[in-house]
């Protein structure tokens, strides 16, 4: 790392973070040893033809690439296996390297009964960032899922309530946690200000909440609601 | 592993069926007929400026009458990006941007994140800095807790024990204060070591708070526990079953109430925790009043915690001493060449990570706290920061906790839960 | 019969000067100003805007050590219609930004407002997408306090900065202050020259140079009518 580099990703706010460029990040098909962890072990030997890669990371936590077409049968059989039983969904992210490579989708999985922990990634390219959502697995996933959605833009099938979580619903300047966007966002300060008084205050009764005070039997309009005052 | 199962039975609510589930007990006599009115749900919305929401968190209710019919959380309100800001400076300079995600515990953040930074560069630190960060751990448990307590306790109309705590709560801060000279924002730690040893006579001034912390305990205990008042409004409250939290995401106190015996500390243990003698408590019913009896229980814990910490506390140096990762003192750069050299490398471009990713869960005071770091190789700023954070999937769960309760049970079970918006809108 | 008719130049009074004259004091309007403004000032409710870290501080600020209540200001209104002090504490992020305007807004006059905090008085150290840089360029801010968090002495300084506002006040000059037209409000007007003259006797480090250069002495009275 040179002195112009490190400079540079301090004052160069202006454009998105400095792209992983030597990062190899990604499976590679490589496989390391995966002993010590039976999970992995029979990962490999049942869906040996989804798993693109292998490795133990930090000394020793396995990370497996799997197939990201098959992520819910996979995960599934990891959540209802007798010798797995990964009960807990300890955490769902997501990782842009940046300079155009696929986006990654982390699973972090921890089993309760058998003391185990086990990341999971699936590969998704730029320009397919779709993923079945795992939600119906466990319910942990809906918050964590949207927030992937809304930092990355990565979309989740079948998911029950895909829509912003940490942005105002209507924030158009893109997905931030992409290496691509800036830090100070896209828009200049004064539009972003002048977008922001322009919000209105009740306009978080989006579509679904507006009809959640609705009797079908009521033809009166609800206060709050696009009928109503607001 | 040891654990306790906490059950208070005084006044129970008779109601209640031997598995917790709340049995209906109707205030009117059954043979009143409900008179057939045309009614409409209504949908009001709490927050986010709001003195019991704990936070700018927005609350949208559908209410029939009283009761509540769905209640949809609304975050952001706080976003403040600290993952992407990580992206842009160094392994140390995001030391000081982890105090400010929960702002009610920032040394366990602090010490969360340089222990995941330092899993992924595979650096073992001094057994002296072990033991000082499961001091400042185990502090900074108590110091949230003891805000949980206060605005819980408030936000049910119990103003003393906000006051009791918040007096406690300074003392601590007197301590932060001694120790790293900021109250809140303490960035106690550095990767492989701490941002200085502590200052002689620290160690005396936390003894003295934790000899004479219980009493203060107690008080409010004698005010809470058994009090008719707040039985009536937390017990039956917000229960969950055990399948169902561990599914939801639920970790922490939040959990333990429902039985389950998950705690990091002693699932995943880290910095010698299987050789301290605590025990974890852990609930039955999963309601509000569990949840409260579980974290005062853990507060009592964590003072043992802090005795054997200070008995075993050893002597030697607090950070690693490897130039390449921990600065050299100023006089050895003063006189040495090689030292400064090493200073100007690690204040000019920092410490370079080797490749991989790394993900560390610790026990933080409100559940499992998790920091995945991603890193390339040589690179002194992380690729990715993401923090796990455990108000966010607690949060998660209120609408299935809320529904078909009263408002004012919506308020405590949303205390309950021990929130903090921070961490949530990172 | 309202406040406008008998100030000066208010409203369509026919009545040259009103009851108060021409704006100057006099023995009645100091009188009655004195009163005015020491009910105002030692009776503050304010309405805690907290959102981040400072909201713990201001907490702190009201518990038993530092005590709010000495000041009167012990009851915190969380209904803007009751409050007549903003403190706006944490950081304040766009999507907040209407709320907290609309609170202001709700909030009736005489009302002040107290920026707590580097991130509502100037974003702090999140120079971010999502940040507003500065709570003054949403609401008009009469105080702010800086510090990550301040301590609460430093919030209670910043509110006694208030308490000495309000006393400078007057009914003559009624409309001027309560005047949130943001082009005269939102920002202080003060040119290069009048921010040194103030800064001066502090020492300004980032005119180091330009005062050691002075002669002895020659520190300038800060010129009046500095700041409206």
């Amino acid at each position: 790392m040179t002195l112009d580099e490190t400079k540079a990703g301090l004052d160069a706010v202006e454009e998105g973070p400095h792209p992983s460029e030597r990062s190899t990040g990604s499976s590679d098909g490589k496989i390391d040893d995966p002993d010590g962890h039976p999970s992995v072990v029979a990962l490999l030997l049942r869906f040996g033809d989804s798993v693109s890669g292998h490795r133990v990371s930090a000394g020793t936590q396995h990370v497996v690439w799997i197939d990201s077409a098959r992520n819910l049968e996979i995960l599934h059989w990891l959540r209802d296996d007798q010798d797995h039983q990964y009960d807990m969904i300890s955490d769902i992210t997501a990782v842009d390297y940046g300079a155009g490579r696929p986006i990654d989708v982390v699973y972090q999985l921890f089993s309760t009964v058998h003391k185990r922990a086990l990341r999971i990634r699936c590969e998704l390219p730029l320009d397919g960032l779709e993923i079945d959502s795992i939600v119906e697995l466990w319910s942990a996933a809906n918050w964590l899922e949207r927030e992937i959605y809304d930092l990355f833009g990565v979309t989740f099938r079948k998911h029950p309530d895909l829509r912003r979580i940490l942005m105002p619903h209507d924030y158009e300047e893109g997905h931030p946690l992409r290496k691509d966007f800036p830090l100070r966002g896209r828009f200049s300060r004064a539009e972003q200000t002048r977008r922001a008084l322009d919000q209105s205050v009740e306009h978080s009764y989006i579509a679904e909440e507006m009809d959640l005070g609705r009797d079908p039997q009521q033809a009166a309009p609800i206060i709050g609601t696009k009928d109503g005052d607001g | 592993m040891s654990k306790r199962t906490v059950e208070f039975n005084v006044g129970r609510n008779p109601e209640m069926g031997v598995d917790g589930s709340v049995v209906d007990s109707p205030i009117l006599p059954f043979d009143m007929p409900e008179p057939d009115l045309g009614t409409e749900n209504m949908l009001i919305n709490i927050g986010p400026q709001h003195p019991a929401t704990h936070g700018v968190l927005r609350l949208v209710c559908e209410l029939d009458g009283e009761t509540v019919k769905r209640v949809i959380p609304h975050i952001g309100y706080l976003h403040s990006s600290f993952e992407k800001l990580g992206e842009y400076r160094t392994w140390n300079q995001i030391v000081t941007l982890t105090d400010r995600i929960d702002y009610l515990a920032p040394l366990i953040y602090n010490c969360a994140y340089v222990m995941a930074v330092e899993k992924l560069m595979e650096i073992e630190v001094t057994e002296r800095c072990k033991v000082v960060r499961v001091i400042c751990m185990e502090i900074d448990r108590i110091f949230s807790h003891l805000l949980w307590l206060g605005t819980t306790a408030i936000d049910v109309g119990a103003f003393t024990p906000f006051l009791y705590a918040f007096q406690e709560r300074e003392r601590i801060y007197k301590l932060h204060e001694a120790f790293t000279g900021a109250r809140i924002t303490t960035s106690a730690t550095r990767v492989g070591g701490m941002m200085a040893d502590l200052p002689e006579g620290w160690t005396d001034g936390l003894q003295d708070f934790i000899d004479t912390f219980l009493n203060t305990l107690d008080e409010i205990d004698r005010l809470l526990t058994r009090n008719q008042i707040h039985i009536g409004r937390s017990q039956g409250v917000g229960a969950i079953s055990a399948e169902e939290a561990i599914n939801s995401g639920f970790t922490g106190a939040n959990l333990r109430a429902c039985g389950v015996e998950y705690d990091v500390r002693k699932d995943q243990p880290y910095y010698d925790y299987e050789t301290y003698d605590f025990e974890i408590p852990v609930g039955k019913h999963g309601d509000c009043y569990d949840r409260y009896l579980c974290r005062m229980e853990e507060m009592r814990q964590s003072v043992s915690l802090l005795r054997q910490a200070l008995e075993r506390l050893p002597g030697g140096p607090i950070d690693v001493e490897d130039p390449n990762i921990s600065l050299p003192s100023k006089t050895d750069c003063m006189s040495d060449m090689e030292s400064m050299i090493h200073h100007f490398k690690l204040i000019t471009e920092g410490i370079p990570a080797p490749e991989g990713d790394c993900y560390m869960a610790i026990e933080g005071s409100k559940g499992e706290l998790g920091m995945y770091i991603v890193a390339e190789e040589g690179g002194t700023k992380p690729v990715r920061w993401r923090i796990r954070p455990p108000s966010f999937v607690n949060l998660s769960v209120l609408p299935k906790l809320a529904e078909e309760h009263l408002v004012s049970d919506l308020i405590m079970i949303n205390a309950s839960l021990d929130i903090v918006l921070g961490e949530i809108d990172r | 019969m309202g406040l406008r008719d008998v100030l000066p130049g208010g409203g369509t009074s026919s009545v040259t000067g009103g009851m108060f004259g021409d704006g100057s004091p006099t023995f009645l309007t100091s009188k009655i100003d004195w009163i005015i403004n020491w009910s105002r000032r030692n009776s503050l409710w304010p309405m805690p805007f907290g959102t981040a870290c400072c909201a713990i501080e201001m907490m702190a600020s009201a518990a038993s050590n530092y005590d709010l209540a000495r000041f009167g200001m012990e009851r915190m209104s969380f209904s803007p219609r009751q409050a007549d002090v903003l403190i706006c504490a944490g950081r304040v992020p766009y999507k907040l930004a209407p709320v907290l305007r609309r609170i202001w807004d709700q909030m009736p006059q005489p009302k002040w407002c107290v920026s707590m905090g580097a991130c509502a008085s100037s974003g702090g150290v999140f120079d971010v997408y999502s940040m507003v840089q500065g709570i003054d360029t949403i609401i008009p801010v009469d105080v702010y306090v800086p510090g990550c968090p301040p301590r609460p002495e430093g919030l209670i300084y910043g509110l006694m900065m208030i308490q000495e506002k309000i006393r400078e006040e007057s009914l003559s000059r009624h409309f001027e202050h309560r005047a949130e037209d943001p082009s005269s409000v939102a920002r202080p007007h003060a040119n290069d020259a009048q921010v040194v003259g103030l800064t001066g006797p502090f020492g300004n480090s980032t005119q180091q140079e330009e005062l050691s250069n002075k002669e002895s002495g020659a520190t300038e009275e800060p010129p009046e009518e500095l700041i409206p």
